[in-house]
């Protein structure tokens, strides 16, 4: 039934619960999307101004840079999410769910510390006076003192394992969930048919989890793009040895507040909006993931 | 308590479709109305319209005296079982059935008074405090009658409740529910598609196809008198036969040709069918029930019309025995042939029919026990002359 | 034989480095505070000091500017408590609506949502500081209260759960025993959703509770930061990383220790919500996937 009429009045079934949750859509959501892209198209007086808001900001000298570690922080970021999350999720399926259950909730503890606090403990991680991985430090990242491990060319490394860090634990979750749908039927069927474990991980399950690895790309994509968190804490603790505007997003905050342009800020937020959603649509296609035999 | 009736109701989609045309029908106070056909007729959509689950696009229900065109569900007052049951999952037994009670904010006493009785009637007294999904599927299709009953309302509607219950259960709880309803005298719609429920537990039956009404009577006059081919070959089981025949007038008497053999008809019978003359030299339809054939050996008297035929497949009940066999005769090839054959979903004939005109007619007939035909003989089978229907090529109607 | 043992060695070391490259540093911050500043670089990076160092570290902690730890954490609780209740209220009725109702705009409103969920809230941060400030909201705790409560994966999340866990007859027969809209959902609908209300709590509760931009743009007054800024501000003025800062005039007690149990304490009501919150959480990420 379409409607219920009650003494004459038609009511739409279910619209009056929806009701509450559209002022926050609207003001939170879809007017800021708007007010962003007509920010960036306008000068302060409020005057179009075509994409002359996107040249100006394109021509900062830290502009290039800030783009620059972006795309490697983003390329380690993706990279690290597909193969070691997509890889401990298989390591984990299949076999003595108690103990998978245990290394699960290890995996996950740090994904309460998400922002800040996960920064925090990685300042000191990286402080080769106090951390346990200091052998490391030394070894790895030439080291010994903390502001060698923050040098500029680390930087996107240590971002992206912080960021790995604090979101893995989830995504194996949500991997290992999308692996349990899978009938094991199909499993038993392949090692019937002689498949060896690693073929029966890349060939069978991986494929059939393909939607979910989109999902995760997709998502981790955007908010990868849009890095503040890590590089403005980093930036609190170096003593200036960060810059503040290390990532687009940083450049866009100090745009707003120290030169108060927003129609610049907005201009780079719209660009980290297209960004985004390319790399959405790139992924969808790539993936195929809209397809129909899904 | 009060009757339910439907004028002119139709229920037509977006696109144009029309899942009820124009239903014309009255259920007195008190009875127990069949709605039965195959899937896709309306029978559910009228239901749910009683309900006020469906939107009535034309035409007008009523309840009582009362018209409850929009008025939502919970001011018609009327009860349902569903199909799936529908029980509340969070909720025990007793206050699944106490639910609807409390709603109406009736009083603490009364809810006890009413769900005891309830659960008497129901042998639900053990489960009362038990979630449902501890419960058997009858226990639960007995919760969602006591749910209904529970309410006293002025009519049950009940959609296919025991379609989700094994054989044996089935034929118990058709018991129950006819008992329950004879003893609360309640109006009640029950849907279904299965045509034993039908026959077994209404007063009245209304057959409908496609969205419109195709007959409505009791069980016996559904039987013996179809309207039209599509009445006769839903109702029955195992289904009517249908043949293509002719109708000639010989001598002063109507004979029926099927194949190469003639059926003579009495006059008593040419007196029951006066639009038989009409059709003298032309094309008819012939339905032949299964009861109305019989081993040739076993049939007695020894100059009745005789169908010479090959037996393909005998399916002995014990109390009788199902004989397939073919004769040399065409199939009656219509749309309702055609529909009754996807219903019951039986590839066979529908691939059959796709064929085209055929040399040879499939039929079934309920045979004596004592039969002693075997399967690939060649056989002679009596026909009881007296009970033959006929209908229309074009129209499916009887004549 | 030997093959497979060799492939379930190697596949419980790599298990092993991983899960040590996860809980490591935890470690290191529960046993940090027990340790003083000193002690934290000579000893071993899991020893344990003593109590009696972790009650000096939250003294000097406490008297960081008059009580202002204490104060961060009030307002975090705040924050998050009050955004995610408005949270539940809004977003479970309108998940509901979306699933089981019927009317014009449903299909818009849930693709938009799902559009809004994907874009990154960084993005809208500026343009929402700007509405806000146009509003006259800046200043009040609801420039960061308000927008909290927009999650529209909340939403989603109870789109999937409805329009996947409740069958539509169920609510018919709410609707012929006697329930209008607005019963049968808070009859029916709403006690049948425990399991998506934790979900949706636990997501909004910990987003809410670990948002760092918003607040640190909308903000200007310590005094109303949450402990996620709370946190940046003691490291950007203490001498922890930054040996110049903290020197001239006041003196603060903020050292490693100090800052290591700042961190920790901002941790654990989190981790309290994380921990009964996991098996609904699990459940719930494959809820959608197995059918009952």
């Amino acid at each position: 039934m379409e409607a219920t009429r009650t003494r004459g009045l038609r009511v739409p079934r279910g619209a009056p619960f929806v009701l509450p949750y559209l002022p926050f859509l609207i003001v939170f959501g879809i007017a800021p999307t708007i007010y962003a892209l007509d920010l960036a198209f306008t000068n302060a007086g409020g005057g179009w101004v075509g994409f002359h808001n996107f040249v100006r900001a394109y021509d900062d000298f830290r502009f290039v840079p800030a783009f620059k570690h972006i795309l490697i922080y983003t390329i380690v970021w993706l990279g690290a999410l597909m193969v070691f999350v997509v890889g401990l999720a298989l390591l984990l399926h299949g076999r003595a769910t108690r103990v998978s259950a245990t290394y699960r909730f290890l995996f996950y503890i740090p994904g309460a510390l998400a922002g800040a606090a996960a920064v925090v403990i990685w300042l000191f991680m990286l402080d080769p006076t106090v951390s346990p991985g200091s052998f490391l430090l030394r070894h790895v990242l030439g080291a010994s003192i903390f502001a060698q491990s923050i040098a500029p060319g680390n930087l996107p490394y240590i971002f992206a394992m912080i960021a790995f860090w604090t979101a893995a634990g989830g995504w194996i979750v949500v991997m290992y969930g999308a692996l349990n749908t899978i009938p094991p039927d199909l499993e038993e069927a392949a090692r019937i048919d002689g498949a060896g474990p690693f073929t029966i991980a890349f060939r069978l399950k991986l494929p059939l989890i393909r939607k979910w690895i989109a999902y995760m790309l997709i998502l981790s994509f955007a908010t990868g793009t849009q890095l503040f968190v890590e590089p403005e804490i980093v930036q609190h603790a170096s003593f200036g040895l960060v810059p503040d505007t290390w990532s687009p997003n940083q450049l866009a905050y100090q745009q707003a507040f120290r030169y108060a342009d927003f129609n610049v800020a907005a201009a780079i937020a719209v660009d980290l909006l297209l960004i985004g959603l390319l790399g959405a649509v790139l992924i969808v296609s790539r993936s195929g993931l809209f397809r129909a035999e899904d | 308590m009060a009757g339910v009736s439907f004028e002119a109701a139709s229920k037509v989609y977006g696109d144009g479709t029309r899942a009820l045309d124009k239903l014309d029908l009255t259920i007195e106070d008190g009875e127990f109305m069949v709605l039965v056909g195959p899937s896709g007729c309306g029978k559910t959509t009228a239901l749910r319209m009683v309900a006020g689950l469906e939107e009535i696009s034309e035409g007008v229900v009523k309840i009582g005296d009362r018209v409850v065109n929009g008025l939502s569900p919970k001011n018609r007052d009327i009860a349902m079982v569903f199909q799936s049951y529908a029980l509340y999952p969070h909720l025990s037994v007793h206050d699944n059935i106490a639910f609807a009670l409390k709603i109406k904010k009736v009083p603490k006493a009364e809810i006890r008074r009413r769900v005891d009785e309830a659960a008497r009637i129901l042998d639900l007294e053990p489960h009362l405090k038990r979630k449902p999904r501890s419960l058997s599927g009858g226990q639960r299709q007995r919760v969602a009658m006591g749910r209904a009953i529970v309410r006293q309302p002025q009519a049950f509607l009940m959609d296919e409740p025991l379609s989700n219950l094994d054989a044996k259960l089935r034929v118990q709880m058709r018991a129950d529910i006819k008992k329950i309803q004879g003893d609360l005298g309640v109006t009640t719609i029950y849907v279904t598609h299965d045509q034993v429920e039908a026959m077994t537990m209404g007063h009245r039956v209304a057959v409908m196809r496609k969205g419109e009404l195709q007959q409505v009577a009791d069980p016996i006059e559904l039987y013996n008198r179809p309207l039209n081919m599509f009445v006769g070959g839903f109702i029955g089981s195992p289904a009517m036969n249908m043949l293509d025949a002719r109708v000639e007038r010989r001598n002063g008497s109507f004979e029926i040709v099927v194949g190469d053999v003639r059926i003579p008809l009495d006059e008593t019978k040419v007196a029951q069918h006066p639009g038989l003359s009409a059709y003298k030299g032309g094309r008819i339809v012939l339905g032949i029930r299964p009861e109305s054939l019989e081993d040739a050996a076993l049939a007695g008297e020894g100059n009745g019309p005789r169908l010479r035929g090959q037996a393909e497949l005998r399916e002995a009940l014990g109390s009788e025995m199902l004989m397939h066999f073919t004769i040399a005769a065409s199939p009656a090839v219509t749309n309702e042939v055609r529909e009754l054959a996807e219903d019951v979903g039986d590839d066979r004939a529908l691939g059959q029919l796709a064929e085209g005109p055929s040399a040879r007619a499939s039929l079934v007939g309920r045979f004596s026990p004592q039969t002693q035909i075997r399967e690939g003989e060649s056989i002679e089978v009596a026909v009881d002359a007296r009970a033959l229907h006929f209908f229309d090529v074009d129209s499916g109607l009887a004549v | 034989m030997g093959v497979r043992l060799l492939g379930l060695g190697a596949r419980m070391a790599i298990l092993l480095v991983f899960a040590i490259f996860f809980v490591a540093p935890i470690l290191w911050l529960v046993l940090a505070p027990t340790k003083s500043d000193h002690a934290l670089v000579t000893s071993s990076p899991f020893s344990f000091g003593s109590f009696h160092n972790v009650g000096l570290a939250w003294r000097h902690l406490d008297a960081y500017s008059d009580h202002l730890y204490r104060r961060w954490i009030a307002n975090t609780l705040v924050y998050s408590l009050s955004a995610t209740a408005i949270t539940l209220a809004i977003s479970i009725p309108a998940g509901y609506g979306l699933a089981l109702g019927k009317f014009p705009g449903r299909k818009l409103i849930l693709s938009l949502t799902l559009v809004v969920m994907i874009m990154p809230a960084a993005s809208l941060v500026l343009p929402i500081f700007l509405e806000l400030n146009a509003l006259h909201l800046i200043g009040s705790v609801f420039s960061v209260i308000l927008p909290f409560s927009f999650f529209p994966f909340g939403v989603y999340l109870a789109y999937i759960y409805y329009a996947t866990s409740i069958p539509p007859e169920l609510l018919d027969a709410a609707r012929v025993d006697g329930c209008g809209e607005w019963l049968t959902f808070r009859r029916v609908a709403l006690p049948l959703a425990k399991p998506v209300v934790a979900l949706v709590f636990f997501f909004s509760f910990v987003s809410n509770w670990n948002n760092f931009f918003l607040p640190y743009v909308v903000l200007a007054d310590s005094n109303q930061y949450p402990i996620t800024v709370g946190l940046s501000n003691l490291l950007a003025s203490t001498p922890s990383f930054n040996p110049a800062v903290g020197g001239g005039g006041q003196t603060t007690n903020i050292f490693k220790p100090e800052l290591a149990l700042a961190t920790l304490v901002a941790v654990i009501p989190v981790a309290i919500v994380f921990l009964f919150s996991q098996r609904a959480l699990v459940r719930g990420t494959l809820g959608g996937s197995v059918k009952q």
